[in-house]
């Protein structure tokens, strides 16, 4: 077998070298070999950065902690907010698991990453840790400042997390949490993840805001929800970009913003918390500003099977004044929660509102309205009314069904009156379907009908 | 094709005659040899060489001891009570921790060569898992099946699942969480499995056998690709403590062992004698008969294939009819459904079959010739994969399939177990095909082809050390294969994907670099035909450079025989719609093919020529089609067509001769041009075997640029890589040029043949009387001076 000669690397790199200039790349072409610093822990001697170098059995990494104290502001947010959040928020907002966890007990936790990409080609470069204290915030950062530091930050993340027994992160189940199951793999450590009560905010958030902001990331609630504008952030996708410059230059100017970058996310999705956790836990105290917020948490409450809750917030929500993009589909939401609840009377007023005036919902509300008419109030010529009106919207199988029946019953209970009122009905609402040749395609139509 | 060239008329006529060589109707498979061997007799008689062979009785050994019992009983289920004697050895080979290269043929029991040993060490040790890689998704599909058969025996603690692109996400989960044995095909080992090796930690931990069935189809290019991915997953094994052991399954080949140990980098123990039991077996091969001596012009292949399909599926003979195109097997299969016909009540009797129908159809396909539901197949060689299609009586080729090996897979889709069984090869009046038939013993006495990898490639073993370090930190000081990594690794640490730290190179860039590798040439980039006659519904795909040519506007795309005219290509959505129709024509695709300089890296004179090595484009285009009539083949009218220009960047090595080097050969114009030709295919030839590449992975073409001073044409060879982008072989071929040229002497000087054949410059009916005479005078001049080198 051949083996692989410094010429031949030689004639791909003049290949290589040739393609790039064709191509006009951007990119200095591959040239010379690049600049090697010189090895060993000397290369970090420059390294002008707040923090500590720590070592253990693993090697070194690099430890830098920063406290935001209870009086400072974050946006409109008070950190010291923080102070007086009560345990059991943590269990009303993550859908079930009774068991209170203490505040003081709880990570918030957020990484700097070498990629989007995912697989084991993703490195976290830097962990930030966040923690409620006494006196503040308290924020600490891991960071290698090469990649034969990972074993030793890894180690001592691990060691950190073990003091806590919740973990707080944003879009961590999909993104964090198994990049860095990950690494503890590849590294052959026992992840101290799996032991932690773990709570994404990203899907309490998306409930309570998606009505009203277009997208949830956390850089936009952050300015949305908590008024805090950031100034000279770091773009996230040239993150990467500036850590790996930082491994061939050793330059830090590049990366002090993404540590700033880091330690503001974790204070945001903390005060996030601060304001998320509180409408879940209390949803019928909170005092929302915003009709659509309030909708979003009727419809958590809704699926979480708290009529009550959800109803009050539903009412609320229609008074404060929704958008019609989501007005209509509160009450049509509304409407039947009413209905379950037992309040016929409000049920059919929502429906009869509904069926007013041009909405999606408009011939469902006639559909629902035609079977209170026929089935709770046995008034079968209002219950033919609306099933007519329903058809006029949306034309189906079963509106044509109904209708038969309809005419039968008010038939057997009204005799000639039916015809009488089936010409009025069907001036009102033009133009009336032709029941009998529907039978024929009856079939048909209930494939493709719905 | 030669479809056109036929001047014989019409279907009816045409049957009439197909039944007089082999009629009367008779029950037998001997009365149909008999009338084969009374045709032979005559005079100009189409039929050239019978050769028989032999019925073989199957070898039977005893169960092994060590057989689980609970196999012991779902196999005798199933009727079988003992294995044949290739089965045996090689589960004696696996026991004994060998790696091992099974050869068989088609329908020997291959699958219990390899499931019976896994599902044995899945009965002691159910964490065990075993990876079976397939070079197709259906193959995946058809083997999941067999393997459940007997694998529930063990009960449900035994879990086999496919895993591909077809693999719902929701489910993908749970098999990375449970299976023990999972189906799947390189491409998703490469970019699915492997950089995400930690989800599947316990899947590799405990790894113990990986399969690799089809093992024939990983040459070339391709090959060497998986090659790369087997060090990989090796790599990725040892990281979680396991060192699989491989099993290779592998049609007939020259070099089956070879192959196995080059893609695996492992030794192996080679099993091939077959113990299956084999009826009595007859080859015919068949050359439609000469219409027009002067012309020298032949029957259609086509209709002669029909006729003979005909005469089979008659007598109610199961019949595969092999054809080398799309185009003809859909025209083969509109012929035989509308002589053969429908039985009372039945359902169709023919039915065609090729990739790009969809696969719920293809699997009814299947299971219709395994249950005998179908009387007859036309298909492409998509049945000529493993696919379990059982056996049948007859294999009709419609010409040459174009290599010893694939031919005698087809063939070997015909031969029940315990009665006779017949093949006959149809010539097209290609050239190749009239050689085959007019040496039969190239076919019979010659050796299958070998299959070459060349795993060390730079370009791709580069691509694969991409991922390999996207997937695990590569050591300083560590292997991948036989090489030492630390010099690439240093390049690409200078190209800023590598990162050294601690002793390692770690990756350290955003991509993720097995999504700009593909293991094959062809894009998964189709057409969706969609039927809107009737609805909207779609009723077949047709890969991206195929559409071009079946799918544009006017053209009359054929499924199943049945004829659809084509209303629109959306070419941005990849939609062609289609309606039914009933017209009595077929279309043809005229295409244009351009090769084209675009910048020359180096190049040295070599002889009176100038050889180069850089970067070409190669421009095809399809520039109109034909309206081609059934049955006659009149060509009924054409039309034009402005399809978007399809583009090739790539790298290739060319030759271009002064026309003043040419002018002093005694030959025509002409010849001359058929000598570079045939020079351009004994290059191809001798170029695969030094890049040690599957001979389709080069491009050839001759063509001819101007002459700077003189503006007189120069004739061109080039020899191109036929990947997009190319795959560094033209620059070896370069340095290799003086070597190429000599090689290429000796073959053609070696050669037993008078004018040319396919060992050499190519068939004297492709090529001419001359080219090899031609050839061996520019091999002449381009040697010149690679002498007076070696002399000075």
């Amino acid at each position: 077998m051949r083996r692989i000669t410094q010429g031949d690397i030689e004639q791909l790199r003049r290949r290589i070298s040739i393609a790039a200039e064709r191509a006009l790349d951007i990119h200095e072409p591959a040239g010379g070999p690049a600049p090697r610093r010189p090895p060993g822990p000397s290369r970090f001697g420059a390294l002008l950065l707040a923090g500590e170098e720590q070592q253990s059995s693993l090697g070194r990494f690099w430890l830098q902690e920063h406290m935001v104290p209870n009086d400072r502001m974050h946006g409109t947010i008070p950190v010291g907010d923080l102070q007086s959040i009560p345990g059991s928020w943590l269990s009303n907002i993550s859908d079930g698991e009774a068991q209170p966890v203490e505040p003081g007990r709880w990570a918030f936790l957020d990484t700097e990453t070498t990629g989007l990409a995912g697989g084991t080609g993703t490195c976290a470069f830097l962990v930030g840790v966040g923690a409620i204290e006494t006196s503040g915030f308290r924020v600490r950062l891991f960071f290698m400042r090469d990649y034969d530091e990972e074993p030793a930050m890894l180690d001592a993340l691990s060691e950190c997390l073990n003091q806590y027994e919740a973990l707080i992160t944003y879009n961590g189940k999909s993104y964090d949490i198994p990049l860095l199951e990950t690494r503890f793999r590849l590294k052959r450590q026992a992840s101290p993840l799996g032991r932690l009560r773990h709570v994404d905010l990203l899907y309490p958030a998306r409930r309570l805001w998606s009505e009203r902001i277009s997208n949830c990331r956390l850089g936009t609630l952050e300015s949305e929800v908590l008024g805090f504008e950031r100034h000279d952030d770091v773009p996230g996708e040239l993150i990467p970009h500036r850590y790996f410059n930082f491994l061939k230059t050793g330059n830090l100017a590049g990366l002090r913003p993404v540590f700033r970058h880091n330690v503001l996310d974790l204070v945001s999705l903390a005060c996030l918390g601060a304001v998320l956790m509180p409408a879940f836990a209390t949803p019928g105290e909170t005092a929302l500003r915003h009709a659509e917020d309030m909708l979003g948490l009727a419809r958590w409450l809704r699926k979480k099977g708290n009529r009550e809750d959800a109803l009050n917030l539903y009412r609320k929500a229609i008074r404060a004044g929704l958008p019609p993009r989501c007005l209509f589909a509160s009450i049509w939401e509304s409407a039947r929660l009413e209905g379950q609840a037992g309040n016929r009377r409000i049920q059919v007023r929502l429906l009869r509102d509904l069926s007013r005036v041009a909405n999606p919902y408009r011939a469902s509300a006639f559909e629902q309205l035609a079977k209170h008419y026929e089935h709770r109030e046995k008034d079968f010529r209002a219950a033919l009314e609306m099933t007519r009106n329903a058809q006029i919207h949306a034309p189906s199988a079963d509106l044509d069904y109904r209708e038969r029946r309809l005419l039968r019953k008010a038939g057997e209970h009204a005799g000639a009156g039916t015809a009488k009122y089936a010409r009025t009905a069907s001036r009102e609402a033009t133009p009336a379907r032709a029941s009998v040749t529907d039978v024929a395609s009856w079939g048909d139509r209930s494939k493709t009908g719905r | 094709m030669n479809l056109k060239l036929n001047p014989e008329n019409p279907a009816a006529r045409g049957r009439r005659q197909a039944l007089a060589p082999i009629s009367p109707p008779d029950d037998s498979l001997d009365g149909v040899i008999e009338r084969f061997e009374a045709l032979q007799r005559r005079n100009d008689s189409p039929v050239g060489t019978i050769r028989k062979l032999p019925a073989r009785e199957p070898r039977w050994v005893d169960f092994p001891k060590e057989l689980d019992g609970r196999l012991r009983e779902a196999l005798a289920s199933k009727g079988i009570t003992r294995l044949y004697s290739h089965q045996a050895r090689s589960w004696d080979r696996i026991a004994n921790g060998k790696h091992a290269v099974i050869v068989t043929p088609t329908a020997s029991g291959k699958t219990i060569c390899y499931n019976l040993p896994v599902l044995n060490a899945l009965a002691s040790d159910p964490s065990a898992c075993a990876l079976y890689l397939f070079p197709t998704k259906a193959l995946a599909v058809d083997q999941l099946e067999e393997f459940n058969s007997l694998g529930t025996a063990l009960g449900s603690d035994i879990r086999a699942f496919t895993y591909d692109g077809d693999t719902p996400s929701d489910a993908r989960r749970a098999i990375r969480r449970r299976a023990n044995v999972v189906l799947s095909n390189p491409d998703m080992l490469h970019s699915g499995m492997l950089p995400h090796h930690t989800r599947w930690a316990r899947f590799f931990e405990h790894l113990r056998y990986v399969v690799i069935d089809e093992l024939h189809a990983y040459r070339g290019v391709f090959g060497s690709h998986l090659a790369n991915v087997l060090r990989r997953l090796r790599r990725i094994a040892a990281f979680y403590g396991s060192t699989p052991q491989f099993i290779c399954c592998s049609a007939t080949i020259a070099n089956p062992k070879e192959l196995a140990q080059s893609l695996s980098e492992e030794q192996f123990d080679l099993v091939d004698d077959n113990g299956a039991p084999r009826g009595e077996k007859f080859f015919v091969f068949y050359n439609p008969p000469v219409v027009n001596a002067q012309l020298g012009i032949r029957r259609s292949y086509v209709n002669e294939a029909r006729r003979l399909a005909e005469s089979f599926l008659e007598r109610g003979r199961q019949t595969l009819v092999f054809a080398n195109s799309r185009l003809v097997t859909e025209i083969l299969t509109r012929y035989l459904k509308e002589s053969v016909g429908r039985p009372p009540g039945g359902q169709a009797a023919v039915r065609g079959y090729r990739g790009g129908y969809l696969p719920r159809e293809r699997r009814e396909i299947e299971r219709q010739l395994r249950d005998g539901e179908v009387l007859g197949v036309v298909a492409t060689n998509a049945l000529e994969l493993g696919i379990d299609i059982g056996s049948l009586d007859a294999v009709v080729m419609a010409g040459y399939p174009g290599s010893i090996a694939s031919t005698w897979q087809r063939a070997g889709r015909a031969g029940r177990r315990n009665a006779a069984s017949v093949t006959v090869l149809v010539a097209s009046s290609a050239p190749l095909d009239q050689y085959v038939f007019e040496h039969p013993e190239y076919f019979f006495d010659g050796s299958p082809e070998h299959a070459h990898v060349n795993p060390d490639n730079l370009e791709i073993l580069v691509s694969h050390l991409k991922c390999a370090a996207f997937e695990l930190p590569i050591q300083e000081g560590e292997r991948f294969g036989p090489h030492d990594t630390g010099e690439i690794c240093t390049f690409l640490e200078e190209t800023g994907v590598l990162h050294h730290a601690g002793g390692a190179w770690h990756w350290t860039s955003e991509a993720y670099p097995a999504d700009a590798i593909s293991l094959r040439k062809v894009t998964s980039d189709n057409f969706v035909v969609v039927d809107i006659g009737g609805g909207s519904r779609v009723i077949g795909e047709v890969a991206f450079p195929a559409a071009l040519t079946t799918l544009h506007e006017k053209a009359i795309y054929l499924h199943e025989g049945q004829l659809f005219h084509v209303e629109r290509l959306d070419f941005k959505e990849r939609k062609a719609y289609v309606r039914r129709v009933e017209c009595g024509y077929y279309t043809d695709a005229v295409e244009h093919t351009q090769v084209e300089r675009l910048e020359g890296f180096d190049d040295h004179s070599l002889g009176a020529a100038l050889a180069s090595h850089g970067e070409v484009r190669i421009t095809s285009r399809v520039v109109g089609f034909k309206k081609i009539r059934f049955h006659t083949n009149e060509n009924v009218g054409d039309g034009k067509l402005s399809m978007p220009e399809q583009e090739m960047h790539t790298t290739a090595f060319w030759l271009l001769f002064p026309t003043s080097s040419l002018a002093s050969l005694p030959y025509s114009t002409t010849e001359t041009r058929d000598g570079l030709v045939g020079l351009g295919n004994v290059l191809r030839t001798v170029g695969a075997v030094l890049l040690m590449c599957d001979p389709r992975d080069l491009g050839v073409s001759t063509s001819s640029s101007k002459d700077e001073s003189a503006a007189l044409l120069c004739p061109e060879i080039f020899l191109y890589d036929n990947f997009p982008g190319g795959i560094g072989q033209s620059e070896p071929l370069f340095r290799m040029r003086a070597l190429l040229v000599s090689m290429a002497r000796e073959l053609i000087e070696a050669c037993a043949c008078n004018a040319g054949c396919p060992r050499c410059v190519g068939a004297p009916g492709e090529v001419g009387e001359q080219a090899k005479a031609v050839a061996l005078q520019l091999l002449a001049a381009l040697a010149s001076e690679h002498q007076q080198q070696q002399a000075a």
